[in-house]
């Protein structure tokens, strides 16, 4: 074990940025923690505390650190290790402190939208991510000058997106958003994005994770995708009528490469999912994925259209249509029955013979549209599902309440990311959850999703596996057995590689799979089976 | 050309400073939104309206600020009277707004204050912080110090709880040396610029400053422990946490904090905005509002006196 430290005085760094420079640098394979404190007398006791003091290192300064200077401290199992994270926490505040100041030699950042037209009078979309409060004033400004709208902030009241998605569609433009969290356009990833390849299946989604389940899915196919166009959550409410999922599904129509068509939404208003479904009478075949809709309600509308039910489903769906073979879809042949039944075995054994109450699901999710999938499916075989964004009003989660039987938090949601990363970004809050989720004697199945791609965590495995394990080990020594199900969302060609994530997971002792409705089976077969044993020790 | 700009707002206590001769200052530090500027010995914020009033800043349109703040850098040089903060290198000149300063001290008076109302809210917003689950500061502690639950076990925090319950109860018994005690095992404590530690002590001091005459079971006021606290703490801590503390110490707070203390008048029936309140609290910074939300349930519930 070696500590190294770095000293950088009369340096201030907001502690958000200096939790994910950390963060960053505790990623490293063989660094044991990371400190980055500023220099207080009881901030130095604390990394003794921590062991974490890097006494040489203070011996050697002529003048001792003080309140106003920056102490980052990495312990290693060795030397180099050690050397390594400071340098990723240096390169990495380094980087940071260049973005916010440029030198006056630099060209100038662009910071308005004529700069960014003056320096490529060629660019016709423009990506907006400011304070939602204004950003609709800089998505008016790009529709007016003729640009398509890629909208990832969030809070712009739902007034100014009927106005914008209006001015949009009169000018023959996509507005994706707002909290357009995904798309690709002409093969160019937006936002949170998988690495496909292109290829003749289109999407339009008012749904982030749920366009990138379809998008993972079809690529574990082989095949790919042409354009997936993000509409933000709202497109088919009443208010906005699917505006956008109109114009995109034009787009498609009229694009040459795309020959099938998928559209996403999670429940739609009734009156919009009317004339969706009737602009869906087009010559190339279009599937409709209204998550948790039956088939049977849209029956009479649907003509030519196919009407899914889950996300998994619609990729099948998409993949048999498009040419491909839908049985190489992730679905449900790869739920495990070998695996599942093991751990059925063991949870039946534990529960039974320390009687503890293990009975709950208990699903930490990050992507809101995975979580509302699960959510649907579970409440199937389980019956009422508490939730932060529940699926019926007397199911949701009171102030103070963590967990309420079988429980699905979307740890994604404003109220959780206010103030920190999104859990894409920044696994802390969910290792919380989840250690809290694991404590708890009624927790029979933990369920999580992990969303792969551009802009998502770089290794969530390497954070993730531990995590699972010591969650696990907790639990057997308590006398408990604990399942832990991952619905693992990505591909081969993602930055963190979908085959070595699932190595990890697996080795870790999770269950994996590709396909979030399997994830969610699997966790509803193992719950099933608990409720069940609990009667007959009840009756015992 | 220089570009000059119209403040959106300013707090008080900085009128003085602008009121004078100007004088010399130098930038502290530089954020997305928000620069810290050194003038004497004190630090002045100077903020893009996108962001909550705090007690010593100067607010200016976030137009301006997204053009202005990313041109600056630590040291460059502020002139700060006359009504005007003039930057020269930037060719940058702020004047005041004709309007009134922003008063940072909540209006206490002129609102009724009952103990056991106060008392309800404080039971919820404590069950309330410990489920938000704050990022690396101090806020879970809220568990073992009000609510009985256990503690998340971590060097800070292990440095902390003492700390925390001994400020309570020497508050409680007005026993100076035990104050002092636990200020200089708090003062400094953790991570941030404002460390979690002073954020704690700021929610702690605020409460006894400004609403102990109302609220302590014992009917004694114990508004000279904010002095206590704010001067133990100065040499032992960042400049930038000295100062607010200093402003905590007058009763002068940030606005979210304000509002949050007035809703603790409002009946307990309806929760809804005391939790929204808190919300406003607990989104300012990583960890800053959770831990501030934190020393504020903690005087609250000291001025009860059954912490002992």
């Amino acid at each position: 074990m070696v500590i190294r430290a770095l000293l950088k005085r009369n340096t201030y760094y907001d502690s958000i940025t200096l939790m994910s420079v950390a963060q960053a640098a505790k990623d490293l394979p063989g660094v044991e923690d990371i400190g980055a404190v500023m220099a207080t007398e009881v901030n130095l006791e604390l990394l003794l505390n921590a062991n974490l003091m890097p006494t040489a290192f203070l011996a050697e300064q002529q003048t001792s650190p003080g309140p106003e200077d920056l102490l980052i401290v990495a312990r290693a199992i060795d030397e180099s290790l050690a050397e390594a994270a400071l340098a990723v926490a240096e390169e990495r505040l380094s980087s940071r402190a260049e973005r916010g100041a440029p030198s006056s030699t630099e060209t100038l950042p662009v910071r308005s939208l004529e700069m960014a037209l003056k320096r490529d009078e060629a660019a016709n979309l423009a990506v907006i991510s400011v304070a939602g409060e204004h950003a609709w004033l800089e998505a008016e400004q790009a529709l007016r000058h003729g640009l398509h709208v890629f909208l990832f902030s969030d809070n712009v009241p739902v007034e100014q997106e009927q106005r914008l998605k209006i001015l949009a569609a009169n000018k023959g433009l996509l507005l994706m958003g707002p909290d357009c969290g995904t798309a690709i356009i002409n093969g160019i990833g937006l936002g949170f994005s998988n690495v496909v390849s292109r290829g003749s299946i289109g999407i339009v989604g008012a749904s982030g994770t749920g366009m990138q389940q379809l998008i993972c899915l079809i690529a574990a196919t082989g095949m790919g995708v042409s354009q997936a166009i993000g509409t933000g959550g709202r497109d088919l409410s009443e208010a906005i009528g699917g505006v956008m999922m109109r114009r995109g599904l034009e787009l498609l129509a009229n694009d040459e490469q795309t020959e099938v068509i998928v559209l996403v939404s999670k429940p739609p208003a009734e009156r919009v999912a009317h004339e969706i479904l009737a602009a869906a009478q087009i010559t190339k075949p279009v599937v409709v994925v209204f998550l948790g809709t039956a088939a049977e309600r849209f029956a009479s509308e649907a003509g030519n259209a196919h009407m899914a039910r889950t996300l998994t489903e619609g990729a099948e769906l998409a993949v048999s249509l498009a040419g491909g073979d839908r049985t190489r879809v992730p679905g449900k042949d790869t739920l495990n029955k070998y695996d599942l039944e093991a751990e059925r075995a063991k949870l039946e054994i534990t529960r039974v013979a320390s009687k503890a109450p293990q009975q709950f699901i208990r699903a930490l999710y990050s992507g809101g549209t995975l979580c509302d999938e699960a959510m649907l499916l579970l409440s199937e075989q389980v019956g009422a599902i508490a939730s932060n964004i529940p699926l019926r009003p007397e199911w949701t989660l009171t102030p103070g309440e963590t967990f309420r039987g079988h429980t699905a938090l979307d740890l994604g949601s404003d109220e959780f990311t206010r103030g920190r990363p999104h859990p894409m970004i920044d696994p802390t809050l969910r290792l919380q959850y989840l250690a809290r989720a694991a404590e708890d004697p009624e927790t029979a199945v933990i369920l999580m999703d992990i969303v792969l791609g551009f802009c998502a965590q770089q290794n969530p495995a390497a954070v993730y596996a531990p995590a699972i394990v010591q969650a696990r080990e907790k639990a057997r020594d308590a006398g408990r057995s604990l399942p832990v199900i991952i619905s693992l969302c990505g591909t081969e060609g993602d930055p963190q590689r979908l085959s070595m994530q699932r190595t990890a997971l697996e080795a870790a002792g999770a269950l994996v799979y590709e396909s979030n409705e399997v994830a969610a089976r699997a966790a509803a077969l193992l719950v099933s089976d608990a409720i069940h044993q609990a009667e007959e020790v009840h009756h015992d | 050309m220089t570009v000059s700009l119209v403040a959106t707002d300013y707090s008080r206590p900085l009128q003085p400073i602008f009121e004078q001769e100007p004088r010399a200052g130098t930038i502290h530090s530089v954020f997305h939104k928000a620069v810290n500027i050194t003038l004497d010995d004190t630090i002045l914020a100077l903020l893009s309206d996108e962001l909550p009033r705090m007690p010593n800043s100067v607010r200016l349109p976030s137009i301006g600020a997204g053009d202005l703040l990313p041109q600056l850098r630590p040291g460059m040089e502020v002139w700060i009277g006359d009504g005007r903060l003039l930057i020269p290198t930037r060719s940058f000149l702020l004047h005041l707004p004709e309007r009134p300063a922003w008063e940072p001290r909540p209006e206490i008076s002129a609102h009724l204050w009952r103990r056991e109302i106060v008392a309800r809210h404080v039971r919820l917003l404590a069950l309330y912080l410990a489920d938000q689950a704050q990022q690396g500061g101090l806020a879970l502690l809220i568990r073992p110090l009000l609510l009985e639950r256990p503690a998340p076990d971590s060097p800070l925090s292990r440095m902390a709880l003492p700390k925390l319950r001994m400020i309570a109860q020497a508050s409680w018994r007005q026993d100076i040396t035990g104050i002092e005690d636990a200020t200089r095992g708090l003062a400094g404590l953790g991570p941030g610029l404002t460390p979690s530690g002073d954020d704690a002590l700021g929610g702690f001091i605020s409460i006894m400053m400004l609403l102990s005459p109302q609220l302590s079971a014992d009917g004694a006021s114990r508004v000279y422990i904010a002095n206590t606290i704010a001067a133990t703490a100065r040499p032992r801590t960042t400049a930038l946490s000295a100062v607010l503390l200093a402003h905590a110490a007058c009763g002068e707070v940030a606005e979210q904090l304000g509002t949050l203390l007035l809703t603790l008048t409002l009946p307990a029936e309806a929760p809804e905005a005391v939790l929204n309140a808190a919300d406003h609290v607990l989104a300012f910074g990583a960890s800053s509002g959770g831990d501030t939300l934190l020393g504020i349930l903690l005087g609250l519930r000291t001025l009860e006196g059954e912490l002992n």
